[in-house]
């Protein structure tokens, strides 16, 4: 609730918004597993064993620097997929 | 304004009435905030109670006329910033506090529409006079799949909206326009479409290629209209196959359309996670950058680009389209 009615009604003709699915601006940690997911998926594949075992092989690795498992990597798409 | 006196050109420019429309993403209205907006050429008010109850009110104080819009969100009620007349969520007028007990307080005086909300969208019934109740809904079934995961993107473009529908029902664009795009890239610069009639409205479809660029589209009507239609993604996008698009057009007025477009995937549990991750980071950023396409030819369109053209055997949908929509408008209007 605002006093100020220009801020309950403030909109400008016309919304272009590019992102709109983002809660924040990806950091490089995830601009980069996501360009390297992008490389696996068009080289190695879609399945899931296809996918840790090309992100461990291009040495790109969990945030807290260990390799992927299938269940590691789930839990992280899980955590910045949601 | 109601049909009775409405003319079937204001209606085809404007903008179907009985029938619901959607009209901002309900991210648009937080708690216990309003928002103006305008649709089929009328004002109108959203206004959210602190416990998220949505309702669409006729912009327009019953006082003197004010816009609502300008007032004062009080709770349970809006507050003309003109008179300080009190409106509640259902049109009815709580208070008119420069004369207490006025004949307008408890009267129903401002019109209000029927809302839902549907995968992060308002939708809205603008009903008439003839038939103020709503009609049955039934939404999208890629929206309401729970195996399916949809992203929604809003936009606001200067176009009337029967060309936005009508790029839908255009699919061979997608070879051209969109050539040079992530998506649709591939598949032949020449087709053969046929139309084929569905119970719920019917599709537009190449008869020599699918599944390799935008190959087909299904118009749909069931209580609001929308397209359907899907678009291969590239290996990159990683497992689940295509991406599907449901769009709907919201009339803004006769020049200007605001665009819904669920882009929805069928995956579940990594392949979904992972779809997700990618679209924020990097895929969404590409789907705009199509969509910008045409928005930038169809911004360019002159205003008699309806008028003076030469058709051929691609244009089957778009001429499907504009026969449908003109007998609705027609008897609508009554004619």
């Amino acid at each position: 609730m605002s006093d100020n009615p220009s801020k309950n009604t403030a909109q400008d003709w016309p919304y272009l918004e590019i992102h709109q699915s983002r809660t924040h601006e990806p950091t490089p940690y995830e601009y980069k597993l996501a360009a390297t997911l992008e490389d696996v998926f068009t080289k190695d594949g879609h399945a899931l064993e296809d996918v840790v075992r090309g992100l461990n092989a291009r040495k790109v690795h969990a945030p807290d620097g260990a390799a992927w498992t299938e269940e590691s990597f789930a839990a992280e798409m899980h955590r910045l997929g949601a | 304004m109601n049909a009775v006196n409405l003319t079937a050109e204001h209606i085809f420019a404007t903008g179907l009435r009985d029938q619901w429309h959607p009209v901002v993403p309900s991210s648009f209205v937080a708690p216990g905030a309003m928002r103006k907006v305008t649709v089929l050429g009328e004002q109108w008010l959203l206004f959210r109670r602190s416990d998220g109850t949505l309702s669409m009110l006729a912009d327009r104080c019953p006082h003197r006329g004010a816009p609502l819009s300008l007032g004062k969100h009080l709770g349970d009620r809006v507050a003309c910033w003109y008179h300080g007349v009190e409106v509640e969520s259902d049109g009815t007028v709580a208070s008119v506090p420069g004369l207490p007990g006025c004949n307008l307080e408890g009267k129903k005086l401002v019109r209000s529409l029927p809302v839902r909300e549907v995968a992060g969208a308002v939708l809205a019934y603008f009903g008439t006079e003839q038939q103020p109740q709503p009609s049955e809904l039934t939404l999208p079934d890629p929206l309401v799949d729970p195996d399916v995961d949809a992203f929604l993107c809003y936009a606001e473009w200067d176009v009337p909206w029967r060309y936005a529908v009508e790029n839908l029902l255009d699919p061979m664009h997608g070879a051209f326009l969109h050539h040079d795009s992530h998506t649709m890239f591939d598949g032949d610069t020449t087709a053969k479409f046929r139309i084929r009639e569905t119970d719920r409205g019917y599709f537009f479809e190449k008869t020599d290629q699918r599944g390799v660029n935008f190959d087909w589209v299904e118009l749909c009507r069931t209580g609001v209209d929308w397209v359907d239609l899907s678009i291969p993604y590239p290996p990159s996008a990683g497992p689940g196959g295509a991406f599907g698009i449901v769009g709907m057009v919201r009339p803004v007025d006769e020049e200007r359309c605001a665009v819904f477009f669920w882009r929805y995937r069928k995956v579940q549990g990594w392949q979904r996670d992972t779809w997700r991750f990618l679209y924020k980071t990097l895929i969404e950023e590409r789907h705009w950058d199509v969509l910008e396409q045409d928005r930038v030819m169809l911004e360019a369109m002159p205003s008699d680009a309806d008028q003076q053209e030469n058709l051929y055997q691609h244009d089957l949908g778009v001429v499907r389209l504009r026969r449908m929509y003109k007998s609705a408008a027609e008897e609508q209007a009554g004619a």
